[in-house]
């Protein structure tokens, strides 16, 4: 349980490679191409920082044709979530971030 | 490229692969990681129907039919939840062994884009693999899943009537 953690932390702290995750996630089954066009580094530098994802299995390729498509897989960051929040514990602190994003203006 | 129709959670479980397909197909008792709920099938193979029922046999939550089993590694079915009129979706099941134990995979594809389908397969999914990783490696489900089951039988008289078993009734 601690490598697999090991591997998602290392992987979240990188923030280019925490915008690769949000686009994955915005964009599921979408191309190496397609999160690549967002950087201005190269094609190569992306390649490196997805393997880094999906040796943490937070990203999920699956071929299809030439194409690899990539999905978010949320499985490593729900067991962490799970690891430290109790259901009460999670309530309370939904309702707090709640209040940041609304007193912040930030839409979710 | 699709938006949103399809939908990849994996795990890796600590356990054999014969252990996890077990437990995955289990027929006749509640399934600790599928909200408590029986799998009733007209028969593990393809063309087979599968239902999800409640433990009672009243309430039927999700109807389909098998369209892929492959033991001990693959195992697909169209899934339709009864609670909604969304079109059937489809889900797979792929289980491989690696060093250490299984890597389990659960594939939801087909869903209508930002349909209740949708949001309940994403959702459910995490659920569904946390538990089931939990079942397999402590010998019960997560306390959270256990919550959420309790939860279930708990409001299951606010079930829609449209949820009942006879509207969805197997050959």
């Amino acid at each position: 349980m601690d490598d697999t953690m090991d591997g998602v932390f290392l992987a979240l702290g990188h923030s280019a490679r925490r915008k690769i995750v949000d686009i994955v996630k915005s964009m599921p089954g979408c191309s190496v191409n397609d999160v690549t066009k967002y950087f201005e580094m190269s094609r190569i530098g992306v390649l490196k920082h997805l393997n880094v994802l999906e040796k943490a299995e937070m990203i999920v390729s699956r071929k299809k044709g030439r194409v690899r498509e990539l999905y978010l897989n949320a499985a490593p960051i729900q067991l962490i979530y799970d690891r430290w929040t109790s259901e009460y514990a999670a309530f309370w602190a939904s309702k707090a971030v709640d209040l940041k994003y609304r007193i912040e203006g930030v839409k979710k | 490229m699709s938006k949103s129709k399809k939908n990849i959670t994996r795990v890796h479980i600590k356990g054999s692969l014969q252990e996890v397909w077990e437990a995955l197909t289990k027929q006749g008792e509640p399934l600790p990681f599928f909200f408590g709920s029986v799998m009733h099938t007209t028969g593990l193979h393809s063309g087979a129907q599968i239902r999800m029922r409640t433990d009672c046999g009243k309430y039927t939550g999700v109807v389909g039919e098998i369209l892929e089993v492959d033991p001990p590694h693959k195992f697909s079915h169209t899934f339709k939840f009864t609670h909604v009129d969304d079109p059937p979706c489809k889900v797979t099941y792929e289980l491989r062994e690696v060093d250490g134990g299984v890597e389990f995979t659960l594939i939801s594809e087909d869903m209508p884009p930002d349909s209740r389908t949708e949001k309940d397969m994403v959702g459910g999914a995490q659920i569904i693999t946390a538990s089931l990783k939990g079942l397999i490696e402590d010998g019960r489900p997560p306390l959270k899943s256990r919550f959420i089951n309790f939860m279930c039988k708990l409001t299951k008289f606010m079930t829609p009537a449209k949820c009942l078993t006879g509207n969805t009734p197997m050959d």
